[in-house]
C-alpha cells in the first residue's frame, strides 16, 4: 500500500478517468462532485454512511505482491420482470482499478483512499450481469472492497458485495471480462477483513460520485450491418464511377479517332480525288482551246468543263464538311459567306455580307455547320429561283448564347399561308434546323421580300473550351484546308 | 474565246510556273500559252529551283502553287519577293483556304486563284496584277482588316489609311471593285491600286513583325 500519495492530484486525477469513460459512453462531459472531507480525520458524515453501508469486505488473491495486477469475476443475477430502481455501486481498490460491467468498462480509480460511487440504475435489466475488477497494488498490502445496492420498484432490494464468492481470474484469460461463465481454474478470492480493518483504519476520506450512467445506445447507423452496407454501397458507387470514368475516357479516345479519320478522309479526298478532278479540269480546258470554236467537239468539251468544275465545287464542299479541322464558327462563317458570294454570282442577284465582328472563337460542330450550311443553302436557292430579287444580305451576328444566320432579299415575298408545294424547301429548312435544336422563322408578305432567321445555340464556350481543348490539332501552315 | 489583241506592240508577258506535279505542269504551261499575250516561259519543280532559275528567267508574273514538298509556296514566295520586289506573284490553290491565302498574301504574294479557276479569269487576274491592281474576296477583305486592328492595338507602326479601310470594309460586305468605285466616288482603276497598297502593308507589316520577332528573340 502507498499511503503518501499527494492529495492535491485526486481532482485532477478523477476527472481525467470520468472523462474517459463519459467519452467512452457516448454521454458528454459531466461534472464530478467531489466530496471531500474537510480534513483527514471529518470521516463521519452521511455520505460516509452512505458510502460504506453496502460494502463487503476486503478481498484479494490468494498471495500479494507490489506491481500486482489482479482480475476479480463476479456474476449476478437479477430476477426476472424486476424493474430496477436505483442501482449504486461502491468500489476502491488498495491501489487502482478498472471497472466492467458486462464486458464495458465503466470506470477507473486510482485514489484509493475515496471511494467512487457509480450510479448504474439505468444499465441493469433482468438477466445476468458479469462484474469485472481489474486490480492493481503498487506496493505492500493490497485490496479490494465493492458494494453494490439494487432497489427494486416490485422487490426487496439486492446486494452484491465482494466476498470470497469473487473469482480471481488468471492472466493469460483473453477478453477475461467479458466471459459469461467461470473455468473451473479460476479460484476464489480471500477476504482480508471488514471496512475498516487494518490498514484501512482510517478508510474512506472521501466519496465522488458522478452522474447516472447511460446504457450506450446503439444507433441502427453504428451497427455493423449498417456500416457494412454504406460501405458495399460506397464501393459499388465507386466502382459505378471509375466505369462511367474509363466509358468517358474511351468515348473521348473515340471521338479523337474520328476526328484524326475524318480529318484523312478529307485529305485523301482533296489530295487524290482533287488533285486529280483539277487535272482533268485542265486538261478540258486545254482541249476545247485546242478545237475549232463552235465546232461539236468543243461544245462537248465545254460541257465536260463545266462539269468537271461542278464536280470539283461539290467536292470541296464534301472536304469542308467532313474535315474536323473546319469544325469552328469562324471557318463556318467564311465558308457560308464564300458559298453565298459564288452561288449568285450566276445569278442577277447582288450578295452583301453583314458578318458581326464579334463572333466567339467557338468549335461548331459537324450536324451544326452541315444543318446550318444546308438550310441556309436552302433558302438561298430559294431566293434565287422564286424572289426576283436584286439584292440579298446574309447577316451573321450573336445573340446572347445563340447564332443568328439571317438570309434576306428585297424580292416580291409571298405569303406564308399560300406556300404552294414547290416551296417545301420550308419543311426541310424547319427540320434541318429541328435536328440541331435550332429554329427557322421565314418572314414574308407580298411584295415585301423574305426574310429566313435561322437561330442556333452556340455551346458554352467556356466548358468546351476545357473539354475539347485538345479536340482541335494546331494547324500548320502546310496542312489541307 | 476572244483575243485580247488591242495593242499588238504590247511584248509577251513572261509567265513562270512553279508545280510539283509533272502532269499539271506541263497541262498548265499548255493553258498559259493559249492565253494570247501570254507565256509560259519556264516551269520548276520546287521552291528551291524556283529560287535557282526566277531570277534569270525575271518573269513578269510567277503562278505558285501554295503545296510544294519541302519548301512551301508559302516560303518560296518570301524569298523571291526578297530578291526580286516587282515580281507579280499569283498563289495556286486547290480548295480555299482563308488561313493559308491569308499567309501566302503576308508573305509577299500578289494574289491567288483557285486551280479550278476558268482560264478567263486566270487571264484577268495576270492582267490585274500586272496593271497594279489587286484582286481580293470578302472573306480576306475582312481577314485583313481584322488583323489590322489588332496589330493597330499592339502598336504597329504599318497602318491602313481611312480610305483603305473603307475599302476593304465595303469588299467583306461583298460589294465588287465598281461598287466600291462608285459608292466612293472613285475610279475602279484607285480601288484596285488602294488594294495593291494594302497588299504591301500586309506584307511589309508581316516582315517588320518577323524582325520583330527575330531581335526579341534574340535579346
Amino acid at each position: 500500500m502507498f499511503r503518501y500519495k499527494q492529495l492535491l492530484r485526486h481532482g485532477a486525477r478523477a476527472r481525467h478517468t470520468w472523462l474517459a469513460l463519459a467519452l467512452w459512453l457516448g454521454v458528454g462531459w459531466g461534472a464530478m462532485e467531489a466530496h471531500a472531507a474537510p480534513g483527514e480525520t471529518g470521516a463521519n458524515g452521511n455520505w460516509m454512511l452512505e458510502a460504506t453501508n453496502h460494502l463487503g469486505q476486503w478481498i484479494w488473491d490468494t498471495n500479494t505482491f507490489d506491481k500486482q495486477t489482479c482480475r476479480f469475476w463476479k456474476p449476478f443475477e437479477i430476477p426476472p420482470k424486476a424493474v430496477v430502481k436505483k442501482a449504486i455501486l461502491h468500489l476502491t481498490v488498495d491501489n487502482g482499478y478498472v471497472l466492467f460491467l458486462d464486458g464495458n468498462e465503466i470506470g477507473r480509480g486510482s485514489d484509493w483512499r475515496s471511494v467512487t460511487e457509480y450510479n448504474i440504475s439505468l444499465l441493469l435489466k433482468p438477466g445476468r450481469h458479469i462484474l469485472a475488477v481489474e486490480g492493481f497494488n503498487d506496493r505492500l498490502e493490497a485490496g479490494l472492497i465493492f458494494g453494490l445496492h439494487i432497489q427494486f420498484a416490485n422487490r426487496e432490494p439486492m446486494d452484491v458485495v465482494s466476498d470470497d464468492s469473487w473469482l480471481v481470474v488468471p492472466a493469460t484469460v483473453p477478453k477475461w471480462m467479458a466471459k459469461k461463465q467461470a473455468r473451473p481454474d479460476w479460484h476464489g478470492a480471500i477476504m482480508e477483513g471488514p471496512v475498516h480493518h487494518h490498514p484501512w483504519e482510517i478508510w474512506p476520506i472521501g466519496l465522488t460520485t458522478g452522474p447516472a450512467l447511460q446504457p450506450v445506445v446503439v444507433h441502427f447507423w453504428q451497427t455493423g450491418w449498417f456500416q457494412l452496407a454504406l460501405l458495399s454501397l460506397l464501393l459499388l458507387t465507386l466502382a459505378a464511377c471509375f466505369r462511367l470514368w474509363t466509358q468517358l475516357a474511351m468515348q473521348a479516345r473515340s471521338q479523337k479517332l474520328l476526328q484524326a479519320e475524318r480529318i484523312r478522309i478529307a485529305r485523301d479526298i482533296h489530295d487524290d480525288l482533287g488533285a486529280q478532278l483539277t487535272q482533268l479540269l485542265l486538261l478540258c480546258e486545254v482541249g476545247q482551246r485546242e478545237q475549232p470554236k463552235d465546232s461539236p467537239a468543243q461544245i462537248q468539251f465545254n460541257q465536260l468543263c463545266v462539269l468537271a468544275r461542278e464536280l470539283s465545287c461539290g467536292m470541296d464542299e464534301v472536304v469542308w464538311t467532313v474535315n474536323a479541322r473546319r469544325d469552328t464558327l469562324r471557318d463556318f462563317t467564311s465558308y457560308v459567306c464564300k458559298f453565298a458570294t459564288v452561288f449568285l454570282d450566276a445569278t442577277p442577284i447582288r450578295c452583301r455580307l453583314d458578318v458581326a465582328p464579334d463572333l466567339p472563337d467557338a468549335m461548331f460542330d459537324l450536324p451544326l455547320r452541315r444543318n446550318l450550311f444546308l438550310a441556309v443553302k436552302e433558302a438561298l436557292n430559294n431566293a434565287a429561283k422564286y424572289s426576283s430579287a436584286t439584292e440579298l444580305f446574309v447577316r451573321i451576328a450573336r445573340a446572347g448564347e445563340t447564332l443568328v444566320v439571317t438570309v434576306e432579299d428585297n424580292g416580291q415575298g409571298f405569303d406564308p399561308d399560300k406556300l404552294t408545294g414547290e416551296r417545301n424547301g420550308m419543311a426541310n429548312m424547319a427540320h434541318r434546323m429541328g435536328e440541331i435544336n435550332g429554329r427557322c422563322e421565314v418572314m414574308s408578305a407580298p411584295g415585301a421580300g423574305c426574310r429566313a432567321i435561322f437561330t442556333v445555340p452556340l455551346e458554352n464556350l467556356s466548358t468546351r473550351g476545357w473539354f475539347n481543348w485538345h479536340r482541335r490539332p494546331a494547324a500548320t501552315a502546310l496542312e489541307i484546308s | 474565246m476572244k483575243t485580247n489583241t488591242s495593242n499588238p506592240a504590247k511584248p509577251t508577258v513572261k509567265v513562270v510556273l512553279v508545280e510539283d506535279k509533272p502532269a499539271v505542269r506541263e497541262i498548265w504551261c499548255k493553258l498559259i500559252n493559249s492565253l494570247p499575250g501570254f507565256a509560259c516561259v519556264q516551269t520548276c519543280a520546287s521552291g528551291e529551283e524556283a529560287l535557282r532559275l526566277i531570277p534569270e528567267t525575271n518573269p513578269d508574273v510567277v503562278l505558285m502553287d501554295i503545296f510544294l514538298p519541302r519548301m512551301s509556296g508559302i516560303e518560296c514566295t518570301t524569298r523571291l519577293k526578297l530578291q526580286l520586289p516587282k515580281l507579280q506573284i499569283l498563289m495556286l490553290t486547290a480548295a480555299e483556304d482563308d488561313e493559308l491565302v491569308f499567309m501566302a498574301l503576308e508573305a509577299g504574294a500578289d494574289g491567288f486563284l483557285l486551280k479550278r479557276t476558268t482560264p478567263e479569269d486566270l487571264r484577268a487576274a495576270m492582267v490585274d496584277v500586272l496593271g497594279g491592281g489587286a484582286p481580293m474576296t470578302s472573306e480576306i477583305a475582312r481577314r485583313v482588316v481584322e488583323s489590322f486592328r489588332r496589330s493597330n492595338k499592339q502598336k504597329s507602326t504599318v497602318r491602313l489609311t481611312t480610305r483603305e479601310e473603307e475599302v476593304l470594309i465595303l469588299l467583306s460586305k461583298g460589294y465588287s471593285n465598281k461598287e466600291i468605285a462608285s459608292q466612293l466616288s472613285i475610279g475602279t482603276e484607285t480601288v484596285g491600286s488602294h488594294l495593291k497598297h494594302i497588299y504591301e502593308k500586309m506584307h511589309v507589316r508581316s516582315r517588320a513583325e518577323a524582325v520583330a520577332r527575330y531581335i526579341t528573340s534574340k535579346a
